[in-house]
């Protein structure tokens, strides 16, 4: 090797650099033209307002909003909007089941999805482990079964208006506060089987008949009895403590079990023919708003009872 | 019980990020070999002084390539040097790599200058090339020598540290990534760097053997036995600090060991336990062990450091790979196992990384056919084979 | 005179390396820090998450919302939910709606005895890990606190996902830059809100301004005893949770 036999020979020889100035000349102006070049390629708006480009901001902003919000869509379809609002689904936004909104304020033409099949709705309320138990959940087979429903395709609207799924008649958000009632299955998930069979001795303040023992025991005696009070007392938790309950008495919440429907075999509930038999029990103007209880108190609770403390 | 967080299923770094640590390592422990016969006057490695810088050199022009084909956008790259954020580990990499290549190139310079000289006093467009490499500049005096050497030396003295910095901040880039709890470790700069030392004797190990048996060249055994002395120190060193970790991680029984504990006895059972220490560092420890503590026929140290150089080199690639993707495998909800291997004909798969490792050997071949990388290479007179 | 320079030269070469680390840590030092800082009363908003978890059905209507006002790639999630399933013998089973229709399985886990939801997402941390180690600027805290992705300036080397702790960062198959919650900057800079936010339908996700005291967010942190993920990370998330349990991290 060409160096180490110089060092051995040499020592004492004086070193002569002359040949390496052009190659660190070129390397030094190399490096300064690459800094320079450097300089001038970054980008004009950063370091702005930190270390990035301050225009990026802008790109991001420029972005157009595709979910449009429900104030957007009752600009025309106000009526809409508002029956939405009042009833169980108040809180749910019009895109959520309808797609973004944004391509169809634009343009008319351009058409929003309907969600309406069964599996839509079940993405809110299948029987799921881990959903709240104050959240409405259903298995949907035995629901079918209960109600009597044929064939196992029938979309849960064909009943339930993704407006109105419960016809509550007061709107929600003003319905009366009432403390909070939890489920059996709030506390005992999995466990429901051996406590639910003998809840003696179990401190009953959750449960309706706690409070309300003669109109439970009323209650017990009618056709309804298999029936949870909240199903037709509406309980919606507002917090840890409280929820509003709405009781109903909307015609057409009655007719989600009771109406005859093709899709409906004679092994649900009774059902009857809607709208004519409000026109055959009545003798004088027919008024489909008229609540069914009228008549058929029998069939729910004493309804005047003297201790009945919301009766009408 | 298996779950991982939904983004977790891809694996973001793949055999591409276990490639560039690779040759990285490959270049520092290749330059500090260099360095030890231009610094440190260690005359025995005097064979390998040239190899081994033109080794680092090639290396590193091709250890950006993996990361190049990793990039989303390998054409921003240069993003890392317009606007370095240095808040980020990898953002000094564009800078440190850059000055470390022009030192490589610079100090290859100088070490061939002579040699170069004497190739532009030929005809062809080699010469032409030759020319222009020097600069039109012939002057080959014992002062121009004396000049070169002693920028050799100096420029070797300041490679060292930026050879470890270029390959400890590998490390560092890792051990600094305080969501994974595989990489997060301050010991992972310290291992980088050993480990790229290992790798890079074991290279030239292997390679100065078959390149010399190829061309029928004799093997200079002082030079294999420093070579070998050398490695099985700094292998040491090396697996030293990896068995420390792995007893710091168990032994300190955090959140972390039990999913860690879990990722070796699954996951990583073959790569780490198995192969990484069972074969490839017990195995060559006791090899190199006997080669430096016993006198042996020279046939058998040669075979024995070769075979110690191989799986060593094999230890280090699995050892990126064990970091590399085993850290990703597990998922930072500390409850479940991702899975990983690389496809044989993806953009970043198995093809593409043997391409990628093949190709600096073949420009080693050109660089050598340029000038000689082993010009005191004496041929066996009597070269038969398996003499 | 000769002689006085050198000594002066050489005076000033030893100030020089002396005052070299401490210059060097004096200007590194400021830059190393990075984050947005509070500062209440301040008119800039600083913007931030929450979620009420007790109040999660596991609906999936965020995600949805998310991938249809983001056009976020199958298979990669700037938002989600986990379901925690706490069985009886401290046996945790967490499961995501990671397929295509965001439904949770119905199949329901033998002997549960706690189960709940949570919804995850970018943290977007005051000291966000993200924005550290990105090494070209490309990711960073917007003025308003909420943690972008330049993806004009992003190489997509994947570094920011490999250092968050949550993650909530993937490198996008079509942009190949890295992609996460932006909040829906373009949605909360026109006074909207986020997608997710305005999707679910039991208000269990929240968003507001933390520098405005009167903000629904403010006024929930206040009532509310919350948590963030993680904290041992050092990160300082502007994610809050109340009513987590401590198997979520």
């Amino acid at each position: 090797m060409t160096i180490m036999t110089a060092s051995k020979e040499v020592g004492a020889v004086r070193p002569d650099y002359r040949h390496a100035y052009p190659l660190l000349i070129i390397v030094a102006l190399g490096v300064t033209a690459a800094l320079i070049v450097r300089h001038s390629l970054v980008p004009k708006s950063f370091g702005q307002y930190g270390f990035y480009r301050a225009a990026a901001l802008d790109d991001e902003k420029a972005r157009l909003s595709r979910h449009a919000g429900r104030a957007a869509c009752a600009e025309c379809h106000e009526d809409v909007v508002a029956v939405h609002a009042r009833d169980a689904h108040g809180s749910v936004e019009c895109e959520t089941c309808h797609g973004v909104g944004g391509k169809h304020i634009k343009d008319n033409d351009s058409p929003m999805a309907r969600a309406g099949a069964k599996d839509d709705c079940l993405v809110c309320h299948r029987l799921l482990d881990a959903r709240p138990g104050s959240f409405p959940q259903v298995d949907w087979q035995k629901h079918y079964q209960f109600v009597g429903v044929k064939d196992n395709a029938t979309a849960c609207v064909r009943c339930h208006s993704g407006h109105e799924p419960l016809y509550l008649d007061q709107d929600l958000r003003k319905a009366r506060l009432h403390p909070l009632i939890q489920e059996c299955t709030s506390c005992h998930i999995g466990r429901t089987d051996q406590t639910l069979k003998k809840p003696d001795g179990h401190p009953q303040i959750f449960q309706c008949d706690y409070c309300h023992p003669d109109l439970a025991k009323s209650f017990a005696k009618v056709a309804h009895a298999g029936l949870r009070c909240t199903t037709c007392h509406l309980f919606v938790k507002e917090n840890a403590f409280s929820g509003r309950i709405v009781r109903n008495t909307n015609p057409r919440f009655c007719l989600l079990c009771h109406r005859k429907a093709d899709f409906k075999s004679d092994a649900g509930p009774p059902t009857i023919e809607w709208p004519e038999h409000i026109k055959d029990v009545s003798n004088d103007a027919p008024d489909p708003k008229r609540p069914c209880v009228t008549c058929h108190q029998a069939q729910i609770h004493d309804l005047y009872r003297k201790d009945a403390q919301h009766a009408m | 019980m298996n779950y991982v967080f939904p983004n977790e299923l891809h694996v973001t770094w793949t055999v591409m990020i276990v490639l560039y640590p690779y040759i990285t390592g490959l270049v520092a422990g290749a330059f500090i070999v260099s360095s030890l016969y231009h610094v440190f006057g260690q005359k025995e490695l005097k064979p390998i002084a040239r190899f081994s810088l033109a080794s680092a050199f090639v290396f590193l022009l091709f250890a950006t390539l993996p990361l190049l084909i990793h990039l989303g956008h390998p054409e921003r790259a240069f993003n890392m040097m317009i606007t370095p954020h240095f808040t980020s580990a990898m953002a000094g990499f564009g800078y440190i790599y850059s000055s470390y290549m022009i030192l490589v190139a610079l100090e290859i310079w100088f070490v061939m200058r002579g040699d170069f000289i004497a190739r532009a006093r030929e005809r062809g467009p080699v010469a032409w090339f030759c020319r222009a490499l020097i600069l039109f500049n012939t002057d080959d005096t014992p002062a121009t020598r004396e000049a070169d050497h002693r920028i050799v030396k100096f420029l070797a003295g300041l490679g060292i540290p930026l050879a470890c910095t270029l390959h400890g901040y590998v490390g560092f880039l890792f051990g600094s990534i305080k969501a994974n709890p595989w990489w997060a470790t301050p010991l992972m700069f310290v291992i980088f760097i050993f480990s790229a030392i290992v790798s890079g004797i074991s290279v030239l190990i292997f390679h100065y053997f078959v390149v010399s048996r190829i061309n029928g060249w004799k093997i200079d055994f002082e030079c294999v036995k420093s070579l070998g002395r050398y490695l099985w120190g700094f292998m040491m060193v090396a697996v030293a600090l990896e068995l420390m970790e792995l007893l710091s991680l168990a032994y300190e029984q955090t959140e972390a060991t039990d999913v860690l504990g879990h990722l070796i006895r699954t996951k990583l059972f073959v790569s780490y336990v198995i192969l990484q220490f069972m074969l490839c560092s017990l195995v060559p420890f006791v090899l190199l062990g006997i080669t430096a503590l016993f006198k042996l026929r020279e046939r058998t140290a040669y075979l024995l450091i070769w075979l110690s150089s191989c799986l060593l080199l094999l230890q280090v690639l699995l050892m990126r790979w064990n970091v590399v993707i085993g850290g990703q495998l597990v998922s930072k909800s500390m409850r479940g196992f991702t899975d990983y291997f690389p496809g044989i004909w993806e953009k970043e798969g198995l093809i593409t990384a043997g391409v990628i490792f093949t190709l600096p050997f073949v420009l080693l071949y050109v660089f050598h056919r340029l000038v000689s990388l082993f010009p005191d290479a004496e041929k066996l007179p009597s070269i038969k084979p398996g003499a | 005179m000769p002689c006085d320079d050198r000594i002066s030269r050489r005076q000033m070469l030893k100030r020089l390396a002396a005052g070299a680390p401490v210059a060097l840590l004096v200007t590194v030092f400021p830059k190393l820090a990075f984050g947005v800082d509070r500062k209440p009363g301040e008119k800039r908003p600083l913007y931030a998450y929450a979620v009420d978890v007790s109040r999660c059905i596991g609906c999936c209507a965020c995600m949805r919302a998310c991938r249809s006002e983001n056009d976020v790639p199958a298979g990669y999630f700037r938002t989600w939910v986990e379901r925690f399933r706490v069985r009886g013998n401290g046996e945790v089973q967490v499961d995501v709606a990671a397929t295509d229709d965001f439904v949770f399985k119905a199949t329901p886990a033998e002997d549960v005895v706690k189960a709940f939801f949570v919804p995850k997402l970018c943290n977007h941390c005051e000291k966000s890990v993200c924005s550290q180690v990105c090494p070209v600027g490309a990711s960073y805290e917007s003025p308003e606190g909420v943690v972008l992705v330049d993806k004009k300036h992003c190489v997509g080397c994947g570094y920011c996902v490999q250092a968050c702790p949550y993650g909530t960062r993937f490198i996008d198959p079509v942009s190949h830059t890295a992609g996460k919650c932006t909040l829906c900057y373009h949605r909360i800079t026109r006074g909207e809100l986020p997608a997710c936010v305005l999707a679910c339908p039991k208000g269990a996700r929240m968003f507001g301004d933390l520098h405005d005291p009167k903000s629904h967010l403010s006024i929930f942190l206040r009532q509310r005893r919350y948590r963030v993920l993680k904290p041992e990370m050092g990160t300082h998330p502007k994610c809050y949770y109340t009513d987590l349990d401590l198997e979520v991290i």
